[in-house]
């Protein structure tokens, strides 16, 4: 299975035009403003995608077996108090007495909520047929409901095993102001998407099983970050969330957190080159200068110790990321010096995604989440790399290579509990 | 990840995310979150009470074979096209004024030659002159970040920088 960017672009837009439809549907039900939030094309292994549900959080799920162009399951999840309060919505808009005060799913409750997810999920259906110009067909929705990914695609065949590296898409919808939204999932099969992308291809591509390689390199570059953070700081920090994501560049500085952050930030030369960008929230960062900076520090805001404990800090974490990708490439990466950040944290994204959208529209982000228990320590890394070096870098890599590799130093599970 | 909720009782204010344009003729407001690089250009006629915003992020379209897909992601483009739909919604177009904020060079990167932030602006101006509108005020460069909303009604545009000092960083254009 090859991929390239052609290809992948087309997915993006199949995946914006069904969450446009998706939402256009719900706004037609429920009378409520929606709107379009994140919507990405991730490249996620087995045990990301489980990680991502276990936030104990009871989900509901409306599920539909795909067969045509496209073969696998769509499947929408809501919050279990989301899903109550759209039909809620719902019935108050046709003005059906409504009682779910007591939380229990009875059997119009959860029918109700089957309608919705299958509205919304043959909205998406719809949108990537539209684009495709074929035809998808839909199997009767089922009803899901758990705490953990078991439920929701345990039996899902299409569904990657934890080490497996599937093309999964994601959105994201969310009512203007009433706080309801939902995600959309979709799992395909590999045998269908492989045919698809060989249809949509223009390029002579990217081997999959290279992008898994890199990918699986990435992983113990974060890894290696997490350890490195732990050593200069002594917090206790784990890598929570990493996954490759093939998005629009002006998605990226969407995704940041609408906040004042600190972040580290350079730029990158080599085979790849690119940008590579750790931002903190204010807390984690003055947590980081305590930790670093073995004096009381009498500083208003990041005076210049502090600025200088998060640089030397992030040129540490960056040096580490980029020499597990040299490594396994068998090149060399240079960095820049770091450049320091207290600002809105899109506007430390922006200049980034200009200087890249000068000559192309989408990228491939290697975004990671590094977190501490119990303490402040929140850390997210973005890394972004120039799509025509990374295909380059990526058509010259051995993929025997990754397993022999040594990294820089020797890798163990981070134990945080 | 960004969320949508409003303070109850004011009107959410429409997003206008990067490379989108939004042209409006009520008392909605118009906001970019977040600019760094990117520059916020807010167009308006007086008489009318109809404006529009738009969030770009490249300074030239003309140069690019598709930028007639995505004319807010240039400014150039999103310059005529704020225009063009003013119009059509009744504006007149020789009494079009214009504001602009943004265009930050953030980094000191190799890469980024004389800087991003720059080449915006100046792009901005450009074509703002070319076509005749004046460009009464402005709130661009320097290396902070910015947040617009912008009322086309009474074409004001509020910048917000994060900075907490003076005037506790926000900005009456």
């Amino acid at each position: 299975m090859k991929l390239d960017v052609n290809a992948l672009g087309t997915f993006y837009r199949m995946a914006r035009e069904g969450a446009g439809l998706a939402a256009g549907r719900l706004t037609h039900m429920t009378g409520v403003e929606t709107q379009v939030g994140v919507t990405k094309l991730n490249f996620m292994r087995g045990r990301e995608i489980e990680r991502d549900f276990e936030d104990s959080r009871e989900k509901i799920g409306v599920r539909v077996n795909l067969t045509g162009a496209i073969e696998g399951y769509s499947m929408i999840v809501f919050d279990r108090e989301n899903a109550l309060r759209t039909v809620e919505t719902l019935r108050s808009e046709s003005n059906e007495p409504i009682d779910v005060a007591g939380g229990e799913f009875d059997e119009m409750t959860e029918s109700a909520v089957t309608e919705v997810g299958h509205i919304m999920n043959s909205g998406f259906i719809d949108g990537w047929a539209d684009v495709l110009e074929t035809v998808i067909d839909v199997s009767t929705p089922e009803f899901v409901q758990g705490e953990t990914a078991e439920p929701f695609f345990g039996d899902v065949d299409s569904a990657p095993e934890t080490d497996d590296l599937a093309l999964l898409f994601q959105s994201r919808i969310e009512t203007v102001g009433a706080e309801v939204g939902f995600n959309h999932y979709l799992f395909p099969k590999r045998e269908s998407m492989a045919s698809l992308l060989d249809r949509l291809r223009t390029s002579g591509g990217i081997e999959y099983d290279k992008l898994d390689g890199f990918d699986r390199m990435a992983e113990r570059g974060a890894e290696e970050v997490a350890k490195t953070a732990t050593t200069l700081t002594g917090i206790d920090t784990s890598v929570e969330i990493r996954r490759l994501n093939f998005v629009s560049l002006e998605a990226i500085p969407e995704q940041v957190a609408d906040e004042k952050l600190v972040g580290v930030a350079f730029e990158f030369d080599g085979m790849p080159s690119g940008y590579l960008l750790f931002l903190f929230d204010e807390d984690s960062a003055h947590e980081i200068v305590d930790a670093m900076v073995p004096m009381e520090v009498d500083e208003d805001g990041f005076g210049e110790m502090g600025t200088s404990a998060i640089k030397e800090l992030g040129n540490i974490m960056a040096s580490g990321f980029l020499d597990g990708w040299a490594n396994v490439l068998d090149t060399t990466i240079d960095h820049s010096t770091p450049e320091f950040i207290h600002d809105m944290g899109a506007a430390a994204v922006d200049p980034v995604i200009i200087q890249l959208g000068e000559n192309q529209e989408f990228a491939f982000v290697f975004d990671t989440v590094v977190v501490a228990d119990g303490r402040e320590f929140d850390c997210e890394i973005y890394a972004i790399p120039d799509e025509s070096d990374l295909e380059r870098a990526l058509n010259d890599l051995d993929v025997d290579r990754i397993e022999e590799t040594p990294t820089t130093a020797e890798f163990q599970e981070v134990n945080n509990t | 990840m960004k969320t949508y909720g409003s303070e109850p009782g004011a009107p959410s204010p429409v997003q206008v995310g990067i490379s989108e344009l939004v042209v409006s003729d009520g008392d909605d407001t118009l906001k970019s979150y977040g600019l760094g690089s990117c520059l916020a250009i807010a167009l308006y006629d007086p008489d009318s009470d109809i404006g529009g915003l738009a969030h770009i992020m490249l300074p030239d379209g003309d140069a690019v074979d598709n930028s007639d897909r995505k004319p807010g992601k240039y400014a150039d483009t999103a310059i005529r096209a704020l225009l063009r739909r003013m119009v059509e919604q009744g504006a007149s177009y020789t009494t079009v004024e214009a504001k602009i904020a943004g265009g930050s060079d953030m980094f000191e990167f190799e890469s980024f030659g004389d800087g991003v932030g720059q080449r915006n602006i100046a792009a901005a101006k450009d074509e703002l002159e070319k076509l005749g509108v004046p460009l009464i005020a402005e709130d661009v460069g320097g290396s902070h970040g910015r947040t617009v909303e912008f009322t086309p009604g009474t074409g004001t545009l509020v910048v917000k920088t994060a900075d907490e000092s003076a005037d506790h960083g926000v900005k009456e254009l």
